[in-house]
Order: structure tokens, then C-alpha cells, then sequence
């Protein structure tokens, strides 16, 4: 019969009934109930707190230990992002109400705010050292000095909507933006890009990998772009069952790494980036076991246990380089609409379309 | 609304000065009782405040090489994937695209995108058009002519500033274009909130129903009818012109029944394909069968047929009656017809953009119709704006529903076929189609 194919629907029978739980080495330490979609999940980088992001309502901080600890402004119309600045003391947020608020943990009373220009705002981010904060909006990149409030820069030229952004992991005047035509590479300071990977795609979502070589970004197709900028060579990998969802980087420091995991489709495809020629000819590590998209993954800062979350409302946690079979950390009946490894690896969070949070403890880490 | 129920979204189009913003702002301010996300192009135009009015700029991704059926909206897929997840605030979406923009790629974002697919219900593509202006347009812009084509419901505004006579002409243009649109005349973009956010997707059988005579063949002839005519003479009179002239052929009829008129029709048919004859005001008609060219001069017009004998007489013309006022006189007074009936013309104007609608009774062949829409979507498909219809399959008992646009096909189980006849009716809308071909071919399919 004539059709689309449907990439909601499973295309081979599930392993649910084969599926091992998780239970034993990852069992749930606390959940809470917030009142809308959870976008994003963010710990501070010492580990000690959970900041979640509603669409509407709220911002949450709790401790790892799940205890209440802040409820911020909630922007107008929605929520954009919510980041923690690298050295955990303040927490930065955008919504669409073009407002850029800076929240001090230690003292809420003292969040300073500034209007942004008028748009669809929801990208933001520190750079590496905290000196600089980043918010694209429109075909523009604004760049804030968080401390003054001040802006210092303002990256133009992209032809279309600057759809993600995100800094080098280390250096910190470097950005990537990623809009309609592709990879764009800055320096601040610098009116035009330093590094161009226009293949015509129209790229959606973009990660810089942990040792600074790669700039990936999911497109609109299928299809992922690689930039080696080390090279400065593209590599281009396309035959995912749909377009991109999630990323995430397994860094482990030894010469084999990094790996990218995608979620591209219902099938985690994981890739070497290490070595002369990256992931380029490689067969990935494919781990079949979620039902719908996945939507969410994320990998410890060092280990090699990779979480997953689906439209499914499977979360589950593998050991790609060990074996295919996952273990269900927790199963709902709702997309998995975020999910990360707290820093120290010691604690796991997974939010839902519902507001539902949950987090876990990793005994494997304790 | 249940959170996994999927999104209605209407899509507003209409060329510049339509009335799209009149139409808009009633949206947002009538007591419907709905919740509607606004995204609209022309930041500002909404001249109320609004939360839930986005503007977006409109980007289009041309997602591979350049093939006309994967260029989306870039800025819908980002907004709308946003709106998804506080889709507790509102329970619809309402796209309004710019005036001079192509509505193919607005419309493939929800047949090619998988997310949008997944979460979202295309309620209707609305088309404003400026009942004073629209004709200027279509001889001129082709996006004007795509923005009907595409159209689920076509709103005909600003009737107030032509004559009903040019609005029925203006209606039957539009027809020609896109046959299976729901139209609707108002002033001030006056019309019922519901027809616009409640029109439910498509629905082949509401589209037949509103147009029964969609999907009938085309004839070069607007009316036909006969009459029970005396000896002697008959008059023509009319007292409207609303085209230069009019084709019409007289000549006698074997009856005054149904049977009889379906024989006319058919001579008919060939009588038009002659070169009419020019017949200024106050000549005298034949009533041999050979078409005469009714020059509309005046605002008082008469030509006389001369009646031998006394008989039924067949009379097939290019517009209805009505238009021009046009009545049959004889020595005894007006004639009325005694069977008559009104046809789907294909004269109205030489559209290149046109509706072609195939009505077959008998199961389709599975394998043969996937065959026959693969080659045809791969063949035409650029040319193809809009196709909706509905298969009985051999073996099925459920409905075969699909829809498309271009190349891209969207299928869905209708629900069982229960006592409705089963049938198959397409209908497609699109540039330089072949209607004889088409018919032939689909006729392939069948079991």
C-alpha cells in the first residue's frame, strides 16, 4: 500500500521483556512534580545542586539531595534556558521576554536583569572561563560580560536564524554558532568567521566535542555534520531513521576517546572521534532498545555508562562498548524530555514532558 | 485539550490587502473560547496585544538539491517544536503567511517534518482573496493562482465592491482553479470563526458535497436545457453582458425527458467544438446545431430563432441564464424550461492551474495503485500543488484515505466502508494536467 514511513512506530519487536532493570545500581533517591514540560536539566558543576527549567513557570534549584533550595522569576510567554555559570555560583537565564537575568546562588536578592532585543530567544551559554555569555537571538549573537551586564559584541552576518550556539570547551574567545547554511566558527573580536562549513544543510543543533577537534551539528535531515577543526575538513553522516534529538560526548581521558552518541531515531549509533581519521569509515556501535525517538542521552563526565530517553518514556543506561543490552533505569508513560549525569558522576536526573523529575543515585560511583 | 492529541493548525494565506489582518485580529479578539498561538510574518501587523503572537521571519530550508517538495519552513519547525512543549497554553495554531509567499513550503513542513507530523493536524489552508483586485492578480502572479490552488477554504472578501454578476464570475475562476475548496463570500473578512479553525482536515465527501458537480466531466457549456417550443418564433432577450460574448447552440431534441437532455448534451459537446459564428443583437439564430457567438453589446439584447414547427428544442449555453438575464419569449410569453440542467464548464478561462477529480466505482488493486501513485507523484509531482482522495481497496474493508502535496503522500486507515458504496475519488490540483490521461490511468488500478 502506498504510506510514509512512520518513524513513531517500533520496527522490530522490543526487548522490554528481556530488559534487565537498574534498579539495584541505580534506585531513585527523590522526585518532585513541577508544572509544565521540563526543558532542561542543569547541574552546577560542583555537583551539589539541580537546576530544572520548566517551559512555563518557574526555575527550580534543588539540592542533590532533592531539598528545594530557589525558585526563580519565570520569564513571560516561556522559559528559554537556564545555565550555570563554570564556576557555580550564579545561574543565567533568557526567555521569550528578551530578558537576561543573572541569578547569585548565595544571594537571590542581588539578581541583576538587562532587556535583550526582541525575538525568539531560548540559546544561551557561558564560555569557558565565565567571562563572557552568549545569546543568540534572531541572526544575531549577542555577547554579554555577565559582571556588568554589559554587551561587548554582537556576532552578524549569519543568513538565517542562529538555530544553537556553543563555545570551545576551553578556549574562550571561540564560539560556533549553528544556523541555515550550516557551521560557523568566531572569535570574539572578529567581525567575520573564522571557519565555514556550508554543505546547504540546515543545522539545528550543535555540541563541540570535549578535546576541542570536532564541531558537530544535527540537521534538519538525518543527517549530521562534522567539522574537524584541527583539519578543517567536513565529514558529513546521513541514514539516521530521523533527524537528531540529542548528543552527548563520552570523554573519558585516554587515548581512545572521545566516542559521539546520537540519537537519531529509535537506534543510538555511537562514534570514535579519536585517532587520524575520527569517525570517518568507521562502523558505530549501534544500540537498538528504544522504542520511539530518542530524545535525550548523556554520558558521566569520565565513565563510559551512557543514559538514554525516548518519546518511549524509556530512560536506560548502557555500556556501549560492553554490550547492546541496555538496563531500564525507569519507565513512564511520557517522553523523556532531558536527562543528565551530575558532574561527579555520583547522581543521574531525568525530567518528563509533565514536569515530572526524578533523580537516582549511581552506586557504582559512590 | 489531551495532551496527545494532535494540534490543529491553520495555515492563513491570501495575497497583499486581502484582509488577512482583519481576519486575524477578529480571531483574536471574537469570544470563541479557544486559545489560538499566533505565528505571523509581518511583525506588528496584529494591532493587539497579544502574548501568544510570534513573529517569525520566514526562513525556507531547502533540504535536498533544490527538489521543490523539501524546502520547508525552518522558522516553523523551531517555533512550533518550542510551542509544543507549553502546548497547555493554547489549543490551536495559526500560521499567517506573507502575501506574496508560496504556501508549498509551509505546507510540506507538516508532511515532511516528522515532529510536526507526529504532533500537529492540519485543519485547513484558508485563502483570503480581494474580490475587487483578485482578477488583476491571477492573470499576473502565479503565487496568487498557487495560494487558491492550495486552498481548503477560500474566503472571498470585499464582495461589497463588485457586482454579484462579476462575483459569480470571479467564483466560477476560482472554481476552475481549485474545485474542491470550500468558498465563502463576505465583507470586512465577516465569516463564521468556525469555518475557518473548525474545518477538520480534509474530507473528500465534504468537498463532493459542498460541489456535486466537482467530479463530473468538463463541458464547454455552462447550461443546457429544452423547451416545449410553438411554431412560430422565439426571442432571446437579455439584458446583462457580463463577458464580450456568448456561445450557444439551438437545435431540435428528441424529447423533453432527462434521457432526451443527455442526448443534447452529447451533441452538444461536439456542436461547440465548431468556430462560432458572430451573431450581433437583432440578428436571427439557426436552430441547426451551429454555435453562434452572442455578441453582448448592450444593455438590451434580442435575437430570434425562427420555429418551423412545433417541437422541443434543445438550447445549450456558455454561461447560465442568469448571468445574463437571459429569458425565451414566444407570441404566447416566456418559455420555461422543460428539462434543464447546469454543467461543469471548463471555458470559464484557459487555467493553467486547474482541478482534476476521477470518480470510479470498483475495487483498486493494491500493488497497482501503489505502482500507479509512486510513477505519478515521481513523474508530476512538481506540478501537482494539492491531492486528496479517498480507495476502496480489493480486499479491504476499511477506507483509503491519502493526501499530499507534490511529491509527499500521507495516507490514513478512513474506518470501514460500513454500508456507504464503495467507490474511489480523487481529486488533484495542479499545473498543465492532463485530465484524459489521468482518468486513464488511474483506470489501470482497478482490481
Amino acid at each position: 500500500m502506498p504510506g510514509v514511513t512512520d518513524h513513531g512506530a517500533p520496527t522490530a519487536a522490543p526487548k522490554m521483556l528481556e530488559m534487565k532493570s537498574a534498579n539495584h545500581l541505580m534506585p531513585e533517591q527523590w522526585h518532585a512534580q513541577l508544572d509544565d514540560y521540563l526543558i532542561d536539566l542543569r547541574w552546577s558543576p560542583d555537583g551539589e545542586f539541580l537546576a530544572a527549567l520548566p517551559a512555563t513557570g518557574h526555575p527550580c534549584v534543588f539540592s542533590a539531595t532533592g531539598k528545594p533550595v530557589i525558585s526563580l522569576p519565570e520569564h513571560l510567554g516561556a522559559n528559554g534556558s537556564l545555565t550555570w555559570s563554570p564556576d557555580g555560583h550564579t545561574l543565567a537565564s533568557v526567555g521569550l521576554d528578551a530578558v537576561l537575568r543573572i541569578h547569585p546562588l548565595a544571594d537571590p536578592a542581588a539578581a541583576r536583569s538587562r532587556p535583550l532585543p526582541p525575538g525568539w530567544i531560548e540559546r544561551s551559554a557561558w564560555n569557558a572561563d565565565g567571562s563572557r555569555f552568549a545569546v543568540a537571538i534572531g541572526r544575531e549573537v549577542h555577547i554579554f560580560c555577565p559582571l556588568t551586564m554589559e554587551s561587548v559584541w554582537c556576532i552578524v552576518g549569519h543568513a538565517s536564524t542562529v538555530s544553537d550556539l556553543v563555545w570551545h570547551p576551553v578556549l574562550p574567545d571561540k564560539l560556533a554558532t549553528a544556523s541555515s547554511g550550516g557551521i560557523r566558527l568566531w572569535r570574539i573580536g572578529q567581525d567575520r568567521p573564522i571557519g565555514i562549513l556550508d554543505n546547504g544543510s540546515a543545522a539545528m543543533l550543535i555540541t563541540w566535542s570535549p578535546d576541542g577537534r570536532w564541531v558537530v551539528t544535527g540537521e534538519q535531515t538525518p543527517s549530521v555534520s562534522l567539522y574537524d577543526t584541527r583539519k578543517r575538513e567536513p565529514l558529513y553522516i546521513q541514514g539516521f531513521q530521523s533527524k537528531i534529538h540529542a548528543f552527548a560526548w563520552q570523554s573519558d581521558p585516554s587515548p581512545d576517546a572521545p566516542w559521539l552518541a546520537l540519537g537519531g531515531g529509535s537506534v543510538i549509533t555511537v562514534w570514535p572521534c579519536f585517532g587520524k581519521n575520527g569517525p570517518r569509515g568507521v562502523r558505530p556501535i549501534q544500540l537498538p532498545g528504544h522504542l520511539r525517538e530518542v530524545t535525550a542521552l548523556d554520558f558521566p563526565i569520565t565513565g563510559q555508562h551512557l543514559a538514554s530517553g525516548g518519546r518511549d518514556g524509556l530512560v536506560l543506561l548502557w555500556l556501549p562498548h560492553h554490550s547492546d543490552q541496555p538496563a531500564c533505569i525507569a519507565r513512564r508513560d511520557e517522553e523523556i524530555s532531558a536527562l543528565r549525569w551530575s558532574p561527579t558522576g555520583v547522581h543521574f536526573a531525568y525530567a518528563t514532558a509533565s514536569g515530572h523529575l526524578a533523580v537516582h543515585s549511581f552506586l557504582a560511583r559512590s | 485539550m489531551n495532551s496527545t492529541a494532535k494540534l490543529p493548525v491553520t495555515v492563513l494565506t491570501g495575497f497583499l490587502g486581502s484582509g488577512k489582518t482583519t481576519l486575524l485580529n477578529r480571531i483574536l479578539t471574537e469570544p470563541h473560547g479557544l486559545r489560538i498561538a499566533v505565528i505571523e510574518n509581518e511583525f506588528g501587523e496584529v494591532g493587539i496585544d497579544h502574548e501568544l503572537v510570534i513573529n517569525a521571519e520566514e526562513e525556507i530550508f531547502e533540504m535536498n538539491n533544490g527538489c521543490i517538495c523539501c524546502t520547508v519552513r525552518g522558522d516553523l519547525i523551531r517555533i512550533i517544536g518550542s510551542l509544543m512543549k507549553r502546548r497547555s497554553q493554547f489549543d490551536h495554531i495559526l500560521i499567517e503567511t506573507t502575501g506574496l509567499a508560496d504556501p508549498g513550503p509551509v505546507i510540506q513542513t507538516f508532511f515532511v517534518d516528522d515532529d510536526m507530523k507526529e504532533k500537529l493536524a492540519l485543519n485547513a489552508i484558508v485563502a483570503l482573496v480581494d474580490a475587487k483586485h483578485i482578477l488583476h492578480h491571477l492573470d499576473d502572479n502565479d503565487e496568487a493562482v498557487r495560494q487558491i490552488a492550495f486552498a481548503d477554504v477560500i474566503i472571498l472578501n470585499k464582495t461589497d465592491l463588485v457586482s454579484p454578476g462579476a462575483l459569480d464570475l470571479l467564483e466560477s475562476r476560482i472554481r476552475a482553479i481549485n474545485g474542491v475548496a470550500k468558498i465563502r463570500r463576505c465583507q470586512r473578512a465577516d465569516v463564521p470563526i468556525e469555518s475557518i479553525l473548525n474545518v477538520g482536515g480534509f474530507n473528500l465527501e465534504r468537498a463532493v458535497g459542498m460541489d456535486p458537480r466537482f467530479l463530473e466531466p468538463e463541458y464547454p457549456f455552462e447550461w443546457g436545457g429544452i423547451l416545449m417550443a410553438p411554431a412560430g418564433t422565439l426571442s432571446l432577450d437579455a439584458s446583462e453582458n457580463p463577458d464580450p460574448s456568448m456561445t450557444a447552440v439551438i437545435f431540435p431534441a428528441s424529447g423533453t425527458d432527462e434521457l432526451a437532455l443527455a442526448a443534447a448534451r452529447d451533441h452538444a459537446v461536439a456542436a461547440f467544438a465548431a468556430t462560432p459564428k458572430g451573431a450581433d443583437p437583432g440578428t436571427r439564430l439557426s436552430a441547426d446545431g451551429i454555435p453562434h457567438d452572442l455578441l453582448l453589446t448592450r444593455s438590451a439584447m434580442n435575437w430570434t430563432v425562427d420555429i418551423p414547427t412545433a417541437g422541443p428544442l434543445a438550447i445549450f449555453t456558455q454561461h447560465h441564464p442568469e448571468e445574463l438575464n437571459l429569458r425565451f419569449l414566444t407570441a404566447n410569453g416566456q418559455l420555461t424550461p422543460a428539462v434543464a440542467a447546469a454543467y461543469k464548464p471548463d471555458h470559464t478561462h484557459d487555467e493553467a492551474v486547474t482541478s482534476v477529480g476521477i470518480e470510479s466505482t470498483g475495487d483498486c488493486d493494491g500493488k497497482k495503485l501503489d505502482a500507479w501513485l509512486s510513477q505519478l507523484l515521481r513523474e508530476q509531482g512538481a506540478n501537482i500543488y494539492r491531492m486528496k482522495g479517498v480507495f476502496a481497496v480489493a480486499g479491504d474493508p476499511d477506507r483509503f484515505i491519502f493526501q499530499g502535496v507534490h511529491m509527499l503522500l500521507d495516507t490514513a486507515n478512513g474506518g470501514p466502508w460500513g454500508t456507504r458504496p464503495r467507490r474511489n475519488s480523487l481529486v488533484f490540483i495542479g499545473k498543465n494536467l492532463d485530465r484524459e490521461a489521468l482518468n486513464k490511468s488511474f483506470r489501470t488500478c482497478l482490481a
